[in-house]
């Protein structure tokens, strides 16, 4: 009897408007509807919209699904996909791919939870969660494609001679440094970091500096430092990935951030080891006879992009033109239909000749008035402004008649002239 | 800011302003530099810089002789009034009173100002001679219209 009371009053609380108000994400309202908001239509348009709009951005990744492509650093920081569902953004880090993170994203199990969550809780259809999503069987299909593409990429780079600045450092720059550095250094240089100075280990250089560092990097690197606080700074604050440092000394100690924190730069204390400027070991690199003959800053040359500027110059002028013509073009996308339009081009063109020299002497008459309507008018502003022409022509006429009256004359009455004429 | 706006005496200035102000709206205040509404209002008035990209602002002297056909033109009877123009084009708004001609009063704000002078050049962009005005009712100032006196 109890329990059937109870749904009972459940039942009311759900009819009435006792209900709590709760705010529907999809529609940015707060509603005290309970269940019933998302059958309504203004909340299904809202959305359908919603979804659409998240289609057309899950379109643009899925070509990327099918056929991963290697995506260049800059770029990568561009795209970026909210997810809807999971309330949050998917950046494009640390994966050369293009849409590599979102792809993991969509196919994630906790991303399918929320969408199908999203799906019942507004009404969405939960039939329809697939179509949000990456299926495993494709996500698997993708991690393939883009094992296959790196071990592709590996091979062409070990084979060939690339101008890569990460290979040059894992490669080249490593061997080198091996072969002139006489005492034993141990570093480890990875990805993504230039490493322009080296110093010896004997002292203790105790610097601090938080720096992320991704998870993939394991392994220990003793690493010391010197002049180069400012490098690292700007490493730190650029969150570069993959730079650790660590010392050789007890005493020092390094912060290590997870990947994706803020970085907070902190050097706390400097040693300098003077007798390392003078092995700081700089790799040679040598130019061909070729450029030397040419000339260089010392024998005062021509600059390179002065001999390609010529070849340029050509190509400027159409461009300079091309400039001109898009703000003369500016001004014509202003609207033709815009008040007083014909009036400006004209005045405009005036002007412009009067700058230019052709002075145009049009002296407006004193009398110009300009277009106004009148409280109490009827018909066209043309018409108000005649009027009011006329108007002050006639009081003028008035004014002008008054003054050439007959001059003011004492009275002279008629016996006085009268008597004078007689 | 009085002084920092351009105070006009003569017909032949207010003329060429009107005249040179092209696609940007003029805005015309007719007063007197010693009454204490227009003061008010030109002190609203260091709004200018901030609406100058599409806007200028411009002080009228209702005292001096010769701006007194402008006087019976747009038929001012008080002050301050402004009048808006575009393109030399006079430009009206609808700010539910009897004259849409001109505005008559100060603001009360200088969110107000700037509000009606976009509202104005909006329109003006569009194409419409008269606009209406974007303030609602108890921020516009009142007074009664007389017509010839009656």
């Amino acid at each position: 009897m109890n329990h059937e009371i109870m749904k009972k009053k459940k039942k009311k609380n759900d009819n009435g408007e006792e209900q709590q108000f709760e705010f529907c994400e999809v529609c940015k309202l707060n509603h005290n509807q309970g269940r019933r908001h998302i059958y309504f239509p203004a909340h299904k348009s809202s959305l359908s919209a919603l979804l659409t709009r998240l289609q057309s951005k899950l379109s643009d990744v899925k070509p990327f699904l099918k056929t991963p492509m290697l995506l260049p650093a800059e770029h990568a920081q561009q795209n970026r996909l909210w997810c809807v569902f999971c309330n949050r953004d998917v950046i494009e880090l640390d994966t050369p791919f293009a849409c590599g993170k979102a792809i993991e994203h969509l196919a994630s199990g906790e991303h399918y939870k929320r969408v199908k969550g999203f799906l019942w809780k507004h009404g969405g259809g939960t039939h329809r969660a697939d179509s949000f999503r990456v299926v495993e069987g494709d996500f698997k299909k993708w991690e393939k494609k883009c094992k296959a593409m790196k071990t592709e990429a590996a091979k062409a780079e070990a084979v060939g001679a690339s101008n890569n600045i990460h290979n040059e450092l894992n490669a080249d720059y490593l061997n080198s440094f091996h072969e002139n550095n006489t005492n034993s250094l141990d570093f480890n240089i990875t990805n993504g970091v230039v490493v322009p100075l080296q110093s010896y280990t004997n002292e203790k250089v105790q610097v601090s500096c938080s720096v992320p560092y991704s998870a993939s990097e394991a392994g220990s690197t003793s690493y010391d430092m010197r002049g180069r606080m400012q490098m690292v700074d700007a490493q730190c604050l650029k969150n570069s990935t993959g730079f650790m440092d660590n010392h050789l000394s007890s005493s020092s100690h390094v912060d290590y951030l997870s990947n994706g924190s803020q970085v907070q730069p902190g050097v706390k204390v400097f040693h300098g080891d003077s007798r390392s400027l003078n092995s700081m070991n700089l790799q040679k690199i040598s130019y061909s006879s070729k450029e030397a003959i040419g000339g260089n800053v010392h024998t005062g040359a021509t600059p390179p992009w002065f001999n390609s500027a010529e070849e340029n110059e050509i190509m400027q002028k159409p461009e300079l033109s091309n400039f001109v013509n898009s703000k003369a073009g500016k001004s014509s996308k202003l609207n033709p239909k815009r008040v007083g339009a014909a009036w400006a081009e004209r005045r405009k063109l005036e002007l412009e000749l009067e700058r230019r020299g052709e002075v145009i002497t049009k002296d407006y008459d004193a009398n110009w008035l300009p277009n106004f309507g009148g409280v109490w008018q009827s018909g066209t502003r043309r018409k108000s402004r005649k009027e009011f022409q006329v108007e002050n022509k006639k009081s003028l006429e008035f004014d002008s008649q008054s003054e050439s009256f007959v001059p003011l004359q004492p009275y002279i009455s008629k016996r006085m002239r009268r008597d004078k004429s007689e | 800011m009085e002084y920092l706006l351009p105070t006009l005496r003569e017909k032949r200035e207010v003329d060429s302003l009107i005249r040179d102000t092209i696609d940007k709206v003029l805005v015309l205040r007719f007063g007197l530099s010693s009454d204490s509404v227009c003061l008010q209002l030109d002190d609203l008035y260091k709004s200018a810089k901030d609406v100058s990209r599409f806007a200028t602002v411009a002080l009228v002297d209702v005292d001096s002789p010769e701006i007194q056909v402008y006087l019976k033109y747009f038929d001012i009877t008080f002050v301050p009034s402004t009048i808006f123009f575009f393109n030399a084009h006079h430009m009206k708004m609808d700010s539910g009173s009897a004259d849409h001609t001109k505005w008559i009063g100060t603001f009360q704000k200088k969110q107000d100002f700037v509000d009606v002078v976009e509202a104005i050049y909006r329109g003006a962009m569009k194409g419409k001679l008269i606009v209406s005005c974007p303030l609602p009712p108890e921020r516009i100032p009142k007074f009664e219209l007389l017509y010839k006196n009656v």
